[in-house]
């Protein structure tokens, strides 16, 4: 290890352990204010009853010392002594915590006893949950169970904002519990550490009185959701991706399978996945902060409106207020909200209708596969290996003889090709690297190749572009190596490799394999 | 932004999050009447692959509201959209 590592070792741990005591100190002061605030009260019971004396004068004059003393003891007897019932319902420092709420009609003191005897459990502390635990903490739910098998990572803190640079690498769970802790430390916090499964959702969920889908998967969503249902617990789902999110109130009320008046579920509103090809992370598609923040915030909101409604609510009692929608939420878009009435349940779901298939045995058992109901994808694996180069070897061609061609290193000996997106190009590229987005070239048309459409001048741009350097070979890269594979094939079929005369192949694993095995200074995004 | 109003004999169509990534939209005009068990085919014919990678899994409304022509026995296989309607394409977003 270099000294310049050590130094940068060093100040992580510097920074980590300052962070850690700044919480604890935080904490402390918390604790400190509470026991302070709850000596204080105690004290001035005990002085209202002793106070005046008011006998101490008359006393004084003729009685005998002895009488006197006892009186004096019997009257000075501090009432804590006897046990007495609670006076007020909530403790003196969530009056003052909660007063803001408190003092709405829509809370009340009501609703705040509602909040505190409520348990809820979010699923998932990334960036939906961790705002929609803020803000249910904040409020003063009684218990809150937290869900997630991640660790904190970098990319995350941009938009999840109970995580800090400090507990990047700590379990999720942990690190959003002791942002929760400092936050309100009357909240009982449940950590169900790994992801979510078939076989652990139903202990999971059962002591709760709502949950959150604050996952990331559609093989969680219809878990999460038929779980919910099986249980008859209301659910209140949000998701976000690049600058859209939707928000749906489900399964509310919670009316046992095949009871009409009941809420519809997830399956009832998206019956089937999407293919799995087309399924986009967080990761890939990206995620602005305020949009999946909006959503988890929502969630929250959503939850105190059922829970401040009350028991009966709860409860298969009283049907919902408020009739099923869909709220769209599109940053970008005017109006940025729109809410879609939607239908009750479907009387074909099979969960909560009367034909439905998936029952809580059939969950326990494990036999219901969400992974494989939402497909998977393969690793993309199309070309063969004298398609393909390591990275390590392109990086030879950069400096060295090309193996392939036997060509002399110049900038001129070939083409790279780099497909990521444009905004991605001018993040970082690699030096004379050219950018056609694959996009662009997902959307040419096969058959728009060899002979007819170079005829005819129809053919696209960056096409007819390539074929003009004939002798040229191609390298084609992208970000992971999925897509540059994928465009390889494509212009093939376009004939670009003149028969096999032009050797035309991807940069295995893409810039990570370049940043990895060439590079470690190229930007890692 | 803001979907213009449709011209006479045409409604309005938006597309939500897959579905505006696929078209490279975020909405426009299409020809009124229409039945709505034609929709899917009528949007594969102008954005082949469409029908697969992102109509299979969508909602669909008319007016912000749910219509259901999922199946051939689906309820609203029937609907017609009329002149002036605002339909709505809405994939399901699954990342948080």
């Amino acid at each position: 290890m270099g000294p310049e590592t050590v130094i940068n070792s060093l100040r992580q741990q510097i920074t980590s352990c300052e962070s850690q005591l700044q919480d604890l100190k935080r904490q402390l002061a918390e604790a400190e204010y509470q026991s302070q605030q709850q000596r204080s009260n105690l004290q001035s019971e005990q002085s209202e009853h002793c106070a005046p004396y008011p006998l101490a004068y008359d006393f004084s004059h003729g009685v005998h010392d002895d009488f006197r003393a006892e009186i004096l003891a019997a009257l000075s007897q501090p009432e804590e002594s006897i046990p007495s019932p609670k006076r007020w319902p909530l403790d003196p420092n969530e009056y003052k915590r909660y007063g803001r709420q408190l003092i709405m009609p829509e809370i009340g003191l009501q609703g705040q006893l509602r909040l505190k005897g409520a348990s809820v459990l979010i699923v998932g502390v990334g960036g939906l949950g961790c705002p929609a635990a803020a803000y249910l903490v904040g409020a003063g739910v009684g218990t809150v169970g937290l869900v997630d098998g991640d660790t904190v990572e970098e990319s995350n803190l941009h938009r999840q904002i109970l995580h800090s640079a400090a507990r990047v690498n700590m379990p999720k769970v942990e690190s959003a519990m002791i942002a929760l802790h400092s936050l309100n430390p009357n909240v009982d916090m449940v950590p169900h550490h790994g992801r979510l499964t078939p076989e652990t959702a139903v202990s999971t969920f059962q002591p709760y009185d709502l949950v959150l889908d604050c996952t990331d998967t559609p093989a969680s969503r219809y878990l999460v959701s038929d779980t919910c249902v099986l249980l008859g617990k209301p659910l209140v789902s949000a998701s976000a991706l690049r600058t859209d999110g939707q928000l749906m109130v489900l399964n509310y009320p919670p009316r046992p399978p095949g009871d009409t008046a009941g809420g519809p579920c997830y399956r009832c509103v998206f019956p089937k996945p999407p293919p799995p090809e087309s399924v986009v992370s967080c990761g890939d598609g990206g995620i602005l902060g305020p949009v999946v923040g909006t959503m988890g915030v929502l969630q929250a909101l959503e939850t105190i409106k059922i829970l401040t409604r009350g028991p009966s609510a709860l409860s298969d009692g009283l049907a919902s207020p408020d009739p099923p929608s869909l709220l769209i939420f599109s940053a970008y878009a005017n109006p940025m909200f729109r809410t879609i009435r939607l239908r009750t349940r479907k009387p074909k779901c099979a969960v909560c209708s009367t034909h439905a298939t998936i029952t809580p045995e059939v969950l326990n058992s494990g036999s219901l596969d969400y992974v494989q109901f939402c497909g998977t994808i393969n690793p993309i694996d199309v070309l063969s290996s004298n398609e393909r180069i390591s990275a390590e070897n392109y990086a030879k061609i950069r400096l060295d003889v090309n193996p392939f061609t036997g060509l002399e290193p110049s900038k001129d000996s070939h083409i790279l090709l780099d497909v990521r997106e444009k905004v991605q190009f001018e993040i970082c590229s690699l030096e004379g690297s050219v950018n056609i987005p694959f996009s662009t070239i997902s959307s040419t048309p096969a058959d728009d190749c060899k002979g007819t459409a170079t005829e005819t001048g129809l053919e696209s741009g960056w096409v007819s572009e390539l074929r003009q350097h004939t002798d040229k070979p191609i390298f084609v890269v992208c970000r992971l190596g999925n897509d540059s594979q994928i465009t390889v094939k494509k212009m093939k079929e376009l004939g670009l490799d003149n028969g096999g005369q032009r050797w035309i192949g991807d940069i295995r694993g893409g810039l990570r394999a370049w940043r990895h095995n060439v590079d470690r200074d190229f930007p890692d995004y | 932004m803001a979907p213009s109003k449709a011209p006479t004999g045409h409604f309005s169509i938006l597309y939500f999050a897959a579905a505006s990534t696929f078209t490279n939209k975020a909405s426009e005009h299409l020809p009124a009447p229409a039945e709505a068990r034609n929709l899917f085919s009528k949007l594969e014919e102008l954005y082949p692959g469409i029908k697969d990678k992102v109509l299979s899994s969508c909602a669909v409304t008319v007016n912000m509201a749910y219509i259901d022509i999922d199946g051939d026995d689906a309820p609203d296989l029937e609907l017609v959209i009329k002149d002036g309607d605002e339909v709505a394409i809405i994939p399901p977003v699954s990342s948080g």
